[in-house]
This record gives C-alpha cells, structure tokens and sequence, in this order.
C-alpha cells in the first residue's frame, strides 16, 4: 500500500477548478431517513456476527478464554501474515493489469480486460488443486518440462497458498481499479505530460493517486479473502484460524472461539482502515469517451510479455489441467465419467448459478448503495458502523454465514417459510459478499461530482429522479465493477449454497463439488470450464461493456 | 438492467414454485455421499415406492451441524453420514431415533449402534496406497505400527485433519488405548510424516511419486484408478490390524423426523441386496449385507483380515480425537 501514498499534490497544480482535488473541510450530516435505513441494512449485515457472539458466549467465559490462550495465537498470526502478504501482491498485480489495459497499447488488451476477473470464478480449491496436480512432483506441468531439463518449484505451504490467492482473488483489485481508470479524465494525465513529466511520473504522481480509493477498496477485499478461505489453505497446508475452524468442526468449544477471533479481527481491520483513509473526494469522472493512451514503445512486447505470462500461470495453467482432465476422461470412456461428460446434465446446473448469481449481484448493489451515500457524502457515525459491519462479514468463511441464517431464520416463526427457499440463499450471497460490492459502490459514489445533484436539487427534481437520472448513470461503470464481483463470488460459492439452497437445488459450484467429493477429475473438468466460459460472457455484459457504451 | 432484474425475478418464483409441492407422502434425506454417488438409488426408492424424496447433499460435519442448529425445526428425516463421527456428533446431543429391528438385522452387530440409533451402510477399509514403481511389497510393513520407524522417515503421506483419518484414530483409541493412539500420533510427527489436505490429494500424491506411500481409504485409489488406469499405484492392506479397520458410513433417522415411516422404509431400502450391490459396483465399497459380494475389482477380504471396532465405545469421546490429533502436532 505504501506504493499508494504518492504526494497527492500533483492534482492541485492543475489549475482546473472541477478537478481540483480539494480535501473538502467538513461533510454534511446525513439525512435522518438515510441513517435509520443505514442502521437497518447494519442490522442485516450483522447476522453472522451476531450468531457468533450468542453461539461462543453460551460456551462459557472460561472456556472461550481457555480455547483462546492455547489455540488461537499460531493460527491468527499465520492469517494476518498471509492475509497481508496476498493483499500486497494482489493490489500489485491488479493494479498493473488494470493500467494495462485501460491506459496502454498492450497487444490483446480488450481481451486481457475481458480476461483480467475471471480467475475469481475458479473456486480456490479446484485452483489449487489444478495447480498442485500441474506442478507438484511428478505432475502434468512437471512431466512436460522435466525434458527440458526444467523442475518446477513444489508448490505447497504459506508460499504456495500466496500463490494461488494472489492468483485468484486480484480481481478484487482490478475490477474497481480498472473502473475508475477509465472514467477519469484523459486531460490530467495530458496535462502533466504537457508539463514535461515521463509517463512513470504521471503514473506516480497523477493515476495512482487519483485510483488510491479503489486500490484501497480492492486491497482490503483480498485480505478479508484470504483469511476467510478454506479451499487454497487446506490443499497447501498453511495453518491459518479458518483452516483451524473447519478442521474442529465437530468441536464447538474449539471453532466458535476462534470464529468469533477472525470476525473480531476483520472489524477491527475495517474499522481501522476506515479511520486511515484520508477522506480526499477524488476528481470526479465525468463523460469520458477516450482515456489516454500510453504507447508503451519498446517496453510493448516484454509488458505483453509478462501480462500474457501471468495470465497464462494463473489462468491458462489450471484450465490446461481441466481440460487435460476432462480428455484423459473422454479418452477413458466406458467408465461411468463418460456418461456425465454430456453437456445436457450440465443445463440446469448452470441456469440456477445464473439466475441466483445475477439475483444476488442486483440484489447486493441495490442493498449497499444507500450505505455507500452515507459513508462517503455524509457525516454519520451510522455509516461508519454499517461500513464495518457489511465489509467485515466478508472475512466469515461461507459455512459460518450460512450455519448463521440457520440461526436465525429458524428463530423466528414470521421467517421460517423463508427457510430453504432461493430468497434466502440469494440474501446469504448478499450478506456474505455485500462487502465486495459496497467497496466499489463506494468507489463510484465518490467520483460523482455534488455539484450536478445540487444543480438538479435547485432545479426541483427530486431525490430519486436525481439519482436516477444524474448519479446512476455517472457510477455505471463503478456499480458494474461491484456487480461483476459479487457476481463471481456467487458464481462459485460453495457452503451457502449446499446448506441453504432448496433441497436438489444445484449450480455449477455443487457439481464441481461432487465431482471432487467422488474423484470424477473429467466431470469436475467440464463443470469448471462451463463455469469459467460462463463468466466470460457475463462480465462482458454486466461490467465491461456498459462502461464502453456510454 | 431493469430487465435483467424482471427475468431474474420470474426465475426465481418459478424455481421457488417447482420446490414447494405440498406432498405429505415424502423424506428428506441430507446426506453426506454427493449426488452422483446415491441420486440413482433415490431415484429407483421414489419409483418402487411412490415416495417423493427431497435431497440435499453437503459435507457430513457440516449437515450435521446444520440439523443441530436446525433443532426441533429440522426438515430432515433421514442422515447419511460419510463419517461415524458427524453420527455420534448428532447421536450424542439426542438427535437420532432406535431404528426398527428388523432394519438392524440386516447387518452384522460391529456395524450398526448399540442403541440402534444408526446403522451401517457400506465398509471402507483403510490402506496403505504405495506407489508401484518406488516400493517394493517386499519392504511394505505389516502393521501401521511400524510406519513410525526409521525405515519410512519422510516416506508416508497422510490426511490428519481429514473426517476419515479422525475416524480411524478414533479406532485406534477403542483397540489400543489412548495411550498407544497418542504414541502413535506423535511417533508419526517425529517421523517428518508429510500432511495432505484429504484422501483425494493423498492417493494422488502417492500416484505422482511425491510421496512413495500414504493412508487412505481403500476406494480412492479404486476411483482414481478408473480415471487413469496405468497409475502406477496399488492398496496394502495391514492383515488384523487396527491399520485397515473398517469404518462405516451410515445411516440414521432424525429423533424429530416428520416422515418417520417413509424414513424408516428408505434406510431399509439402503439396505437390500439391490442397493447394497449398486453401492459396491458404484463407489467400489464393501457391502454390509452379508451375501453382496463387492465389485470385481475390490479384493475380496477374509473377515479375519479386517479389524472391526464399536464405534458405540467412543461415544461423546469422539471429539477429543481431533485434539489428541492437534496435540501431537499433526495439523496441515
């Protein structure tokens, strides 16, 4: 992060009043109608934490405290260290890939953008596990290379867990990176390079500061990602509290104590990463039809080089291994894989990931956006708390969410029916990975200019037909970039989705699980390339294309 | 975008329409054994017997933790447990019912509760996998005792946050004590055993050479075997030790089961020849019916090879393994 606390006054020397990037003295104080339905969107969010402090205090003080003194230090300290590790190179990665393809003449970059956030649908295991089988000794990569006099590095332990997480969850970073790149105006940049700066000094002193925001917002996502991981951990044996907690399952006065420390741990995190950020309203993105371009000159080909290269290690790699699966499965017909390999088992799988997944994405936006108003427009201790509260339920692993609305939603005779229905599955999506899209939310509401709310305001238009017509329309790419991770992210759940869902319910993520449950490797091939070409399309509707049309 | 929302919504309602039959003739079945492994037999029980079944597969730990926290209000009438620990899990906080005898009888007395409150619905083995091409049978060892000597230093692979091997250290602590089962843990930690995330990544790992041998259940290799035939890779059994004791996975009925005759007739049904032989051919599986032979590629195996223990002598014991496990420093 510290890349990102580049001396911000670079946007000051530009003498353009609408893009003055001035630390504003004081917010207003929110709207109460507002703050009540921040409070009330708080109290949803907070229904796993909930859970968990009404679950661990019926163990007993002395209890907790004992599992908490012999049980806990080891495994937090493995969380944070890993956590800040893949945060670190993540943010690097995504925010690299982000100016690649917005900013240069990289060869292939409309479809490295398409690309760039579809590691994030590969459910960390079967990531893992690909890249495990590809490169462990003895395996399909290894195999390949080993005439060439080549060993590959064994992947395994708190290095290989870096590795498969970084590879996997930087589009966290990306996408909201990538978004606000875009609609930040190309006369900035065009200026300072004007004024005689080289393109790695605009880089430093003009898009990096202006993208801090969401370099902050991605980068905090994959640390609450990785901690609360299961799937990467537990193939590569890196010892962290979630792999502690599911390891002692079935030993409540082991997991609720130490499930109660991640939650704790993750919003204090938030809440501290909240009071560091310096609240400077970034310049605002308006109409932009053609960002800047960087003509990269001779650096083109070795950039294309690493860009295609990282791509080809943390995409290209585990889907050579799918598909390699998925042929050594065909080739080997007559076994009862064979039968599976029909596409047409696969349909209805894939339809329900589609329909709840894009539920879920609207659903989350639609929940997070009067949050992010009020932590970003206003002044309102209910926003910081509805802050703290949506984004640290992202650290909970997706059981703890789910084993929570169990909880809860039988609790309760009014919300029993809701028990086991596709409403409460796509409200767990919601709650598990409101984080995800209220950090973009955020993102976008702050690079909306007030001023033309203020002029629409002194015109008589409404708060709605403003919103509708002034603000959504500036913050779709930011809202889309919010849409496509939550998308993903419920693309691929797994826990939630297998507990809550109706009974017989499947999506793509359950058939990549039962496949792997019963070691049906050309099955779980095919029901994760289904799942990785589905993304594509998707994202390109959802995120990248909404953004080029405007 | 509104559109897309309007398309979403209609899906949803007619998903959720497609779910609510109100069908009183019917079982809910969690179960740990994934859709492709039991859905046929499902299947064929709804069409010989007019009952509709609903069926939510998952993780054995987790459904059980999810009829626990699902308390009086549990859907579920019938438990299918890839693991006797999540079975004692739930059998000790009060949670299963006796099963009828005559469902009990169909097995031998070692596979089914003393309480009758579950019964066995197929025998894993567990095995020494060794790679073919790295180990000679000749240097194999003869009891799993012996894996903590010097000659297997760094040389095995095993799976010690795995339901399966906490299931077999349970075993281990009903045949040989506590203290032997402690000895053995950290016998193996001292002898730099390498750690897997589960029986999957075990067999495949012994399969690639990473590791010359490794503990596992018996049908993993089997499975993977029909995935790539030419692994060069083969199950050891330990003959009468508690290396290859059999452990169960079962089945149970719910103490607060809303179809408990539907329930009841579908565990029966789990256990009649038909079904018993599907398992076997299926998932490679030893059956628990006497008379159903197993599939032909599963070595047949004398009943004096394979140790068997009673689960029941564990009882809310159960869960001390995964300490006893951590405190000999096996973690992964």
């Amino acid at each position: 992060m510290t890349a990102v606390a580049a001396p911000p006054a670079a946007t000051g020397r530009v003498r353009r009043p609408e893009v003055a990037g001035v630390v504003q003295p004081r917010l207003p104080r929110a709207p109460r109608r507002l703050a009540a339905l921040g409070v009330a969107i708080a109290v949803l969010f907070a229904a796993p934490m909930g859970f968990l402090v009404v679950r661990t205090a019926g163990l007993g003080g002395d209890t907790v405290l004992e599992t908490l003194t012999d049980d806990a230090l080891t495994p937090l300290l493995w969380s944070l260290g890993l956590g800040a590790a893949v945060a670190l190179s993540a943010a690097a990665i995504g925010v690299g890939l982000a100016w690649c393809t917005t900013r240069t003449d990289l060869p292939g970059r409309r479809a490295a953008a398409v690309l760039g956030p579809l590691p994030l649908v590969v459910p960390s295991y079967v990531g893992a596990a690909a890249l495990v089988a590809g490169f462990a000794p003895g395996g399909l990569v290894a195999d390949l290379v080993s005439p060439l006099g080549i060993t590959p590095p064994e992947i395994g332990g708190f290095w290989g867990a870096w590795f498969v997480l970084s590879a996997f969850s930087y589009p966290y970073v990306y996408l909201p990176v990538a978004a606000r790149l875009a609609e930040l105006p190309p006369s900035l940049e065009e200026s300072a390079r004007l004024l005689g700066r080289g393109p790695r000094q605009v880089f430093t002193s003009v898009v990096l500061p202006q993208a801090r925001t969401a370099v902050a917002a991605g980068t905090l996502l994959v640390f609450l990602y990785t901690i609360s991981d299961f799937g990467a951990v537990s193939i590569m044996g890196a010892p962290t509290l979630t792999n502690e907690i599911f390891q002692a399952k079935l030993v409540p006065e082991l997991w609720l104590p130490l499930a109660s420390l991640l939650g704790a741990v993750a919003l204090v995190v938030v809440a501290a990463e909240r009071a560091l950020a310096r609240r400077r309203v970034a310049v605002s993105g308006v109409q932009v039809r053609r960002a800047m371009q960087v003509p990269l000159g001779r650096w083109r080909w070795p950039v294309a080089l690493v860009v295609w290269g990282w791509f080809g290690a943390a995409l290209a790699a585990p889907v050579l291994v799918l598909v390699l699966w998925v042929v050594r499965g065909v080739l080997g017909a007559g076994s009862p894989s064979a039968t599976v390999l029909a596409p047409g088992g696969l349909l209805a799988p894939a339809a329900s990931t589609v329909g709840v997944s894009v539920a879920a994405a609207l659903a989350t936006m639609a929940l997070v956006l009067p949050v992010a108003y009020l932590t970003v427009r206003y002044r309102s201790r209910a926003g910081g708390t509805a802050n703290t509260v949506v984004v640290g339920a992202f650290a909970l692993p997706g059981l703890v969410v789910a084993l929570a609305l169990v909880f809860w939603t039988l609790k309760a005779d009014a919300l029993a029916w809701l028990y086991q229905t596709i409403p409460l599955l796509v409200f767990a999506y919601t709650v598990h990975f409101g984080a995800q899209g209220l950090r973009a939310a955020q993102v976008a509401v702050g690079s909306v200019p007030t001023r033309f709310d203020d002029a629409g305001a002194v015109l008589g238009a409404s708060r709605s037909r403003r919103l509708r017509t002034i603000d959504l329309p500036l913050m779709a790419r930011g809202l889309g970039a919010g849409l496509g991770l939550v998308l993903l992210s419920a693309m691929k759940e797994l826990p939630a989705t297998l507990l809550l869902a109706p009974p017989g319910f499947e999506t793509l993520a359950t058939r990549i699980w039962a496949a792997s449950d019963s070691h049906q490797l050309a099955q779980l091939g095919v029901a994760s390339l289904v799942l990785l070409a589905l993304s594509g399309p998707l994202t390109w509707v959802l995120v990248i294309r909404p953004g080029r049309r405007r | 975008m509104l559109g897309a929302a309007g398309v979403v919504l209609v899906l949803c309602t007619a998903v959720l329409a497609a779910c609510s039959s109100g069908d009183d003739n019917k079982v809910v079945v969690y179960s740990g054994r994934s859709t492709d492994l039991i859905k046929p037999v499902l299947d064929r029980f709804a069409a010989e017997t007019g009952i509709s079944v609903d069926f939510k597969q998952g993780d054995s730990a987790d459904l059980a933790l999810t009829i626990e926290q699902e308390g009086e209000r549990s859907p579920a009438d019938v438990f299918i447990s890839q693991s006797p620990g999540a079975t004692a899990y739930l059998d000790d906080k009060g949670l299963l019912r006796p099963l009828p005898q005559s469902t009990l009888d169909r097995v031998a007395a070692e596979d089914r509760a003393g309480d009758g409150n579950w019964v066995g619905l197929s025998g894993r083995v567990r095995v020494l996998v060794y790679n073919t091409d790295l180990v000679s049978p000749d240097d194999l060892p003869a009891t799993v005792e012996e894996l903590t000597g010097a000659a297997y230093q760094g040389k095995v692979g095993m799976a010690p946050t795995n339901g399966s091997f906490q299931d077999f250290v349970s075993a281990m602590r009903i045949s040989e004590g506590d203290d032997a089962t402690t000895a053995w843990l950290e016998g193996m930690a001292a002898n730099d055993v390498k750690t897997y995330a589960n029986n999957n990544a075990v067999v495949d790992a012994v399969i690639r050479g990473e590791v010359p041998m490794g503990l596992a259940n018996h049908y993993y290799l089997l499975r993977a075997l029909e995935d790539d035939p030419d692994a060069p890779a083969a199950n050891h059994v330990f003959a009468d030790d508690v290396g290859s004791v059999e452990i169960v996975s079962t089945a149970s009925v719910l103490a607060g089961a809303q179809h408990t005759p539907q329930a009841e007739r579908l565990v029966d049904f789990l256990l009649s020849d038909e079904t018993q032989r599907y398992f076997a051919d299926e998932t490679f599986e030893y059956p628990v019916v006497a008379g159903v032979p197993p599939a032909a590629t599963v070595p047949e195996l004398a009943a004096e090879q394979v140790l068997r223990v009673d689960f029941d002598e564990l009882g809310s014991e159960f869960a001390s393994t995964v300490t006893m496990i951590r405190d000999a420093g096996l973690t992964r």
